[in-house]
């Protein structure tokens, strides 16, 4: 059975492919969310409310769209960050859309992604060195950006910098060759 | 500025937005931007960040002890919940439910389901402590416990309190006394830590009501950012749900 099988089973109410789920995906929802929320109480609350979450949106998963691994990445990612910035007060003050905008979301040809792992790895390594750094400390070592300005002596705005261009430069690499928005198409 | 320098402009700020990064100005140019129709957002910057997010999956990360077993406790509860889903978008099921209620046994069998159901509410009732009995735990049992009074400031004078606070538990209750009784529709109170060894901005302890003007109310700190040092716990009136960073337009008490 393929996880994207096991998604349109949990999406029945399967009560044996959920279980399944959870063991497939908490180590990776755990290590998600611990980057994020620093109370260990508080971050088993945010992967019990990520696993709610994918029960709800698992008939919402599209497999055009983005890889299973990906979208229980992104449901992980979203709570982690709705929690810290509810409780953290993080300074950021448009909420993430909410899961169930996830289908919405996903509708239109410019979200299509390759995200298999294989792709996302030869797309890092097109990257500059110093983005393939950047990107090390903040998603490998959860550092936060001043952080990442006390370990590399750079500006805070350089390193904001690279990471947003970074992302975007990721972003254009994961998407198919015939995308009408990847740059390459249109050279 | 071209169309494509401001797509270009929304784009880096909208990355920003998802890494959360973004300060005030920058948000207020994102909002403004995004309300352009030359500026679309898509998911798939945030679809990226989560490619990374597993890509940089720490493996080697240990579940706490008992969390997959929590998980997979609650599973018997989501497919409960699925269940009824299913059951409104699929009519068909609905013969099959007028069989069960025309069976004589139903009734006891609800019965007995409501009665397990009434005793299981104060079974979990029973084992959440109240955040008195929490507060005199921590009071009791914490090594590093932090004291401090509240003093009232302005038209809150007459309030009192107390703050209580545990470092190494990251676990800290308010007590206090004569607040006056919020409408949370209009207003919450809002707890503020100081922790200069963590950030020069006070860090959010959480919004609070004060629903009872007579005796002491306790409210459990809650901070999900670890608090390292607090120097000053600091009480404000804020619009409903909290704010991100506080005006101190209305200061209402501080410790210290």
């Amino acid at each position: 059975m393929s996880s994207g099988d096991l998604l349109a089973l949990v999406a029945q109410g399967k009560e044996s492919a959920m279980d399944r789920c959870i063991k497939e995906y908490a180590p990776l929802v755990w290590s998600i969310v611990r980057r994020y929320v620093h109370n260990p109480s508080s971050a088993e609350d945010v992967v019990q409310e990520t696993f709610t979450d994918l029960w709800k949106s698992a008939k919402r998963y599209d497999p055009k769209i983005a890889t299973h691994t990906t979208f229980v990445g992104l449901l992980a990612r979203r709570r982690a960050i709705d929690f810290t910035r509810k409780e953290g007060r993080r300074p950021q003050l448009e909420p993430m859309p909410e899961s169930d905008s996830l289908n919405l979301a996903c509708d239109g040809p410019s979200a299509l992604m390759k995200c298999e792992r294989e792709d996302v790895r030869q797309a890092l390594t097109k990257l500059p060195e110093e983005t393939r750094e950047i990107f090390t400390l903040h998603f490998d070592q959860g550092m936060t950006h001043p952080e990442i300005v006390e370990q590399t002596g750079l500006p805070l705005g350089t390193v904001k910098t690279r990471l947003r261009r970074g992302l975007i430069e990721l972003r254009n690499q994961l998407r198919p060759a015939n995308s009408p928005q990847n740059p390459q198409t249109n050279d | 500025m071209t169309d494509q320098d401001l797509i270009s402009r929304f784009e880096e700020l909208d990355a920003g937005r998802i890494l959360g990064d973004l300060d005030a100005a920058e948000m207020d140019e994102w909002e403004k931007l995004a309300r352009d129709p030359r500026c679309q957002s898509d998911i798939s910057l945030e679809l990226t960040a989560a490619a990374l997010e597993a890509e940089f999956q720490d493996t080697g990360l240990e579940l706490p002890q008992g969390l997959l077993e929590e998980l997979e406790k609650g599973t018997a509860d989501f497919v409960v919940q699925g269940t009824a889903d299913l059951a409104e978008e699929k009519i068909i099921r609905l013969p099959i439910w007028r069989r069960i209620f025309a069976d004589k046994e139903t009734g006891w069998a609800i019965a007995a389901i409501f009665l397990i159901l009434f005793v299981a509410q104060f079974m979990v009732k029973e084992s959440t402590p109240s955040p008195e009995d929490a507060r005199m735990v921590l009071v009791d049992e914490a090594g590093d416990l932090i004291r401090s009074s509240f003093g009232g400031v302005g038209d809150y004078k007459g309030m009192t309190g107390e703050v209580v606070w545990s470092d190494a538990r990251q676990e800290g209750y308010m007590s206090l006394a004569n607040l006056p009784v919020n409408d949370p529709k209009k207003n919450q109170y809002q707890l503020w830590i100081v922790d200069p060894e963590r950030d020069e901005k006070p860090v959010d302890g959480g919004v609070f009501d004060i629903s009872s003007k007579d005796g002491t109310t306790i409210i459990r700190i809650r901070n999900p950012l670890v608090v390292k040092e607090p120097k000053l716990f600091v009480i404000t009136l804020e619009q409903p749900g909290g704010v991100v960073v506080s005006k101190q337009e209305v200061v209402v008490a501080a410790t210290g």
